[in-house]
């Protein structure tokens, strides 16, 4: 019995919605009389949000839909304006789209400030033959056939964003009305990608367009406030890839955004500011992204290491790695976590790295070239502030030895030159390259020397002539007696 | 000596005395003689600062050879001179050393005539012309501050030639004649080093010519209290070769100080001049300008109705021009009368030296 009235309820329910919606639906005789003349228009209006929702033609289009009578519902009287303007259209989504209490009234909660972002990205600038923002609300949700965004039919689904973005964006003829410079190749990549490839299988969580870009407030990429300015990147890719749950669905970690936020490239472009050091995308690429490959690492951090990669190339590492798997500069600097590179990374004693493969064991060459490259680098920084320490004592005896002072600087630029040969690999050029070092230094030494002993031979000297004027001084006093007493 | 030596000595002197009557100027040189009495040390500040004005001619003369008055280079010869020229270091600190000392001896010697009222009738253009002196030594300290174009000096320039440019109705005009324009620049460098190695050494040497011939003619001015002593009880002690040996027996330790201040404590270059830094903390000038810097330092913006920096000029112009002209309005001195007020204003111009001169060195 129970179970009777509670079916009679749903039933009653669904009858009283019914009716409604049906009398609201028909109460529209635009609607009506549009699908009577089988206006395509119509027809597509037929599964429009909208329309679903109970909003009339007139809503947008203004005039009376109350009524069936053409002249009088199509009236300037009754606020018909036809096609709204290409210039001001987007006015008539605002109407409710940007009105919070108009969207509750249909029962709606997106947000409503879509507008406010739009008006201030590049999209919304005007168009080049000025009729309007280059794109709407129209331009992308289309016009009379509108889904809700997570309707699977709609424009806008992840799954078919890429298409409705690659509409403009991979049209030479259109792009180069905007931005000749901007590739158009974008699409194309995507689709070679991982997401684009997963998106293009179905996957709506793959990353798309507006997951990177967003969708109203895009932005140029140079410009500070865009998604995928180079300081926003790694907050962007992480809103996913630290997502422990969906990452769980393709079986990859998620602690590569605290890693790198940790590591010297992140710091040099969160903390620093340093545009110059890489993001998520400046390895794993942007709309191609996909993991280097175990090979084609060095030729990735070579983008910018370019004198660290083309040594590494001809060293006998390479050969060696590449036999073993190895991925060539992350095996020791490691990958999303890459710490500051440090003198203590090279040598035999932890946390040298070279001890990962190389042991004392057999005379092991790698060993011993580690060891001896260790030892150069160590002696030349020893020599370095040894050296400074003599041109300090010159300077505190006020000897001038700003030259040889600044040609310490030298030493600097010959140390990081080294760290940058060690990924030779080879000790016959590391050498050669340690004795610039050491001429500069050796050279840098004679002249605090020098000047030491120049600060002592100027006391000499004046100690020597105070005595020689002193004894003039007496003597003239002898005689001065002498003469001031015959006087 | 030996007679052979005697004879020839005898010979070269009675070839010269044919020529130019040196037995005369031996006679004016017998016959001069210095009074002696309590304050007669004061007297010999003026030879030392004749001897500091040589050194400085003869140290000058040799930074010449290596110095490079201009903008781009006048840093880098100056530092080249101070690392690379043999003794260079110690020939631009002595200049400098040499530099202050001769203004302090100036000072003492300016001083000691105004205390023993040495400026008083027949010797009023005796004390003019080494007023002049002083007004030169002081510029030659002021132009020359800036050759090294470094950092402080640049700044200090720049405060110094602001506050000429406060002066009445000429300031404007000799702001620009300073600086050669607007601002302190190269042609500002340009300028002072030709006031410091041609003006102001032709002027001095005109002053002190005139200055030295003064005082040869007029005889070495006498105080109130000795002049009046009965002529048994006036002591005088010979120029030659009395006071001439004590002079260079003086001279000898001023040069032994000269060097010991020019080796433990080299004058310090600082950094070049940067015209578009902003001005390093601790601007100030050279010690003698230093009390003149504090009061203006002191000076609120606005007084009464007048800039604050136009009072100072005001106050301190009437101030030097007093000073300056001391014979003028001095009568009772050459009376022969006491003039306490006359006393009274010197310690209060020295105390006022002293004392802001010390506040600027502690309130830095």
């Amino acid at each position: 019995m129970k179970n009777k009235i509670k079916y009679f309820l749903v039933l009653v329910l669904f009858l009283i919605i019914s009716t409604n919606f049906i009398k609201a639906q028909s109460d529209d005789q635009c609607f009506i009389c549009h699908t009577d003349i089988e206006d395509v228009k119509a027809n597509l209006f037929k599964t429009d949000i909208h329309h679903l929702k109970g909003i009339s033609c007139a809503a947008c289009h203004g005039g009376d839909s109350s009524t069936d009578d053409m002249d009088i519902a199509m009236s300037e009287e009754k606020g018909f304006i036809g096609i709204p303007k290409r210039t001001t259209r987007y006015e008539v989504c605002i109407k409710c789209h940007a009105d919070q209490n108009q969207m509750k009234k249909f029962g709606s909660n997106i947000s409503t400030d879509q507008f406010e972002k739009l008006k201030v990205s590049v999209h919304f600038q005007p168009s080049f033959n000025n009729q309007g923002p280059i794109a709407d609300c129209i331009t992308c949700h289309s016009v009379h056939d509108i889904k809700r965004v997570n309707d699977q039919a709609s424009k806008v689904y992840p799954t078919k964003i890429t298409k409705l973005c690659g509409s403009c964006h991979s049209s030479a003829e259109y792009m180069k009305l905007y931005n000749p410079a901007l590739p158009i190749d974008q699409v194309a990549k995507y689709r070679t990608s991982i997401h684009g490839t997963l998106n293009a299988n179905g996957d709506a969580n793959a990353a798309e367009c507006a997951s990177c870009h967003g969708s109203h407030e895009i932005q140029p990429v140079k410009d500070s406030r865009s998604l995928v300015y180079a300081t926003n990147i790694p907050a962007v890719c992480a809103n996913c890839h630290s997502d422990a749950k969906l990452m769980s669905n393709y079986k990859i970690p998620t602690d590569q955004y605290e890693n790198y936020v940790n590591s010297v490239h992140g710091v040099a472009l969160l903390e620093k500011g340093d545009l110059s050091s890489p993001s998520c995308n400046d390895c794993h690429g942007n709309h191609g992204a996909v993991p280097p490959g175990v090979e084609s690492i060095s030729k990735v951090c070579g983008t910018c290491h370019v004198l660290n990669m083309e040594l590494f190339e001809k060293s006998p590492h390479k050969k060696a790695f590449d036999e073993n798997d190895f991925p060539e500069c992350e095996s020791c600097h490691g990958n999303h976590l890459i710490e500051q590179a440090t003198d203590a990374m090279v040598g035999t004693q932890k946390p040298a790295v070279c001890v990962e493969c190389h042991s004392s064991e057999d005379n092991n060459k790698g060993y011993i070239v580690a060891g001896e490259m260790k030892q150069l680098i160590d002696s030349l920084k020893t020599e370095d502030a040894e050296t400074k320490v003599i041109l300090d004592e010159a300077g505190q005896k006020g000897m001038d030895v700003s030259d040889a002072d600044f040609s310490l600087k030298d030493v600097r630029q010959v140390l990081i030159q080294s760290r940058t040969t060690i990924h030779a690999f080879n000790l016959e050029k590391f050498k050669e390259q340690i004795n610039e070092g050491y001429t500069i230094i050796n050279k840098a030494k004679l002249s605090g020397e020098e000047a030491i002993d120049e600060f002592y031979y100027r006391r000499i000297g004046l100690g020597f002539s105070t005595v020689i004027v002193t004894l003039l001084v007496i003597g003239l006093y002898i005689k001065l007696r002498k003469v001031e007493k015959k006087t | 000596m030996a007679p052979n030596d005697k004879k020839t000595n005898n010979k070269i002197f009675n070839w010269l005395n044919e020529r130019y009557n040196l037995s005369a100027l031996i006679d004016f040189a017998k016959k001069k003689s210095v009074p002696k009495f309590r304050e007669t040390i004061w007297y010999y500040f003026g030879g030392i600062a004749l001897l500091l004005f040589v050194v400085q001619v003869i140290s000058g003369i040799l930074l010449l050879m290596y110095y490079k008055g201009t903008e781009d280079l006048a840093f880098e010869s100056v530092h080249f001179i101070s690392t690379k020229v043999s003794f260079g270091w110690l020939i631009r600190s002595v200049h400098s050393w040499s530099a202050n000392l001769m203004v302090l001896s100036v000072f003492i010697h300016m001083f000691s005539v105004y205390f023993l009222k040495g400026f008083r009738n027949p010797r009023e253009l005796t004390w003019y012309t080494g007023f002049g002196l002083l007004a030169i030594s002081m510029a030659f300290g002021f132009s020359g501050y800036l050759l090294p174009w470094n950092e402080l000096a640049f700044f200090a320039t720049k405060v110094g030639t602001d506050i000429v440019g406060e002066v009445p109705l000429i300031g404007e005009p000799l702001l620009i004649l300073l600086r050669g324009g607007e601002d302190v620049t190269g042609a500002t460098l340009s300028r002072f080093f030709g006031f410091h190695v041609a003006i102001f050494p032709g002027i001095f040497v005109i002053l002190l010519t005139l200055h030295l011939l003064m005082i040869q003619r007029q005889g070495i001015a006498e105080p109130e209290d000795y002049k009046k002593l009965p002529a048994n009880e006036k002591k005088t002690i010979p120029f030659f070769p009395n006071f001439a040996m004590r002079e260079l027996l003086i001279w000898l330790i001023v040069i032994n100080i000269l060097a010991i201040l020019a080796v433990f404590f080299p004058w310090e270059l600082g950094t070049k001049a940067d015209p578009f830094s902003s001005a390093p903390v601790g601007i100030r000038p050279e010690w003698y300008f230093l009390f003149m810097f504090q009061v203006f330092k002191f000076l609120p913006g606005e007084i009464l109705f007048l800039h604050g920096e136009l009072v100072g000029i005001i106050l301190f112009g009437i101030g030097i021009l007093l000073w300056a002209i001391v014979p003028v309005w001095d009568r009772k001195t050459s009376k022969g009368e006491k003039n306490t007020i006359l006393t009274y204003f010197g310690i209060f111009v020295i105390s006022f030296i002293i004392v802001f001169t010390i506040l600027g060195y502690i309130l830095d």
